[in-house]
């Protein structure tokens, strides 16, 4: 994949990214906090965004969204196949859920 | 007359509650609980939503089943959500466990037909529990995840996912399923 092609495809993730978490924000603003992983001040932020704004953010070169599962022991316990599915993915639930939401500093 | 305005809305917000919470099969004890609104109102609400009566009869009131394996990692995963709803958001302990069980539902969907394996009403009646110190959560020394204990288990503790009993899960429908799928394969 060529640069440019790659940078496109970055940009073009960013933006579904912000319009998806915008639309969650406005479903249900707690439940979004949930599932985003993030605290209130941060999703008032991106929720208040104009569509300028938006634009501008997602043109960045650089993935706005975090990779979540940071820890090893979640992530080892997703791709381990030593336990049958469920119990996996109960178990990642479990922890992932329990992970504090990202703050504004 | 902004008194009676105010009563209204409250009025609003309560019957909404109660139709989220008899949709996701909340019983009537916890309804009454949980609103203002009348024994009589909360049954018709009940009827229409449901096209029948609200069954009767007594809560679930075993704590016990909280610390069986099956259960312990549905509760731990429903309080684990429950918690940080609260801890993030500003809302009332009802709406973010309605919020909390809708989450967990969509986690360990239940088979087609089946009910699921955490009801609404015992993880309503497991915020109670935990309330009068009944039930606790106890840190997983291998995984540090949270989970449903007694308060003297709390040492040393190790969860059901770190260390699977031999014969969790196997219920007689899982053998049962198990033994026909080697019939087939043979």
């Amino acid at each position: 994949m060529g640069t440019d092609v790659l940078l496109a495809e970055i940009k073009d993730a960013n933006l579904r990214y912000l319009l998806l978490t915008q639309q969650m924000i406005r479903d249900d603003v707690d439940t979004a906090m949930f599932r985003l992983g993030i605290s209130k001040k941060i999703a008032d932020l991106i929720s208040g965004l104009s569509t300028a704004q938006t634009i501008k953010l997602a043109s960045s070169p650089s993935m706005l969204m975090r990779f979540r599962f940071d820890d090893a022991t979640i992530l080892g316990m997703l791709t381990h196949d030593t336990k049958d599915l469920f119990q996996a993915q109960a178990h990642a639930a479990i922890l992932l859920a329990a992970q504090p939401a990202v703050e504004m500093h | 007359m902004t008194k009676k305005t105010k009563s209204i809305l409250n009025e609003s917000k309560d019957i909404q509650i109660a139709i989220d919470l008899i949709k996701l099969g909340a019983r009537l004890q916890l309804l009454e609980m949980e609103t203002s609104l009348s024994r009589d109102r909360l049954i018709s609400l009940y009827k229409e939503l449901r096209g029948e009566s609200p069954p009767k009869g007594m809560l679930p009131f075993s704590s016990d089943w909280f610390l069986t394996w099956q259960p312990n990692i549905h509760t731990s995963l429903f309080l684990s959500v429950y918690k940080q709803l609260k801890l993030n958001s500003d809302i009332s302990e009802i709406s973010a466990i309605i919020k909390a069980y809708k989450l967990y539902l969509e986690q360990f969907p239940p088979e087609f037909g089946e009910e699921p394996v955490l009801s609404l009403t015992r993880a309503w009646t497991l915020n109670r529990f935990m309330k009068c110190d009944m039930l606790t959560t106890a840190v997983c020394k291998s995984c540090a995840g949270e989970f449903i204990s007694r308060p003297l288990m709390k040492r040393n503790y190790v969860c059901g996912l770190c260390d699977v009993p031999s014969r969790a899960g196997k219920t007689q429908k899982f053998i049962d399923a198990t033994n026909a799928a080697r019939q087939a394969a043979a």
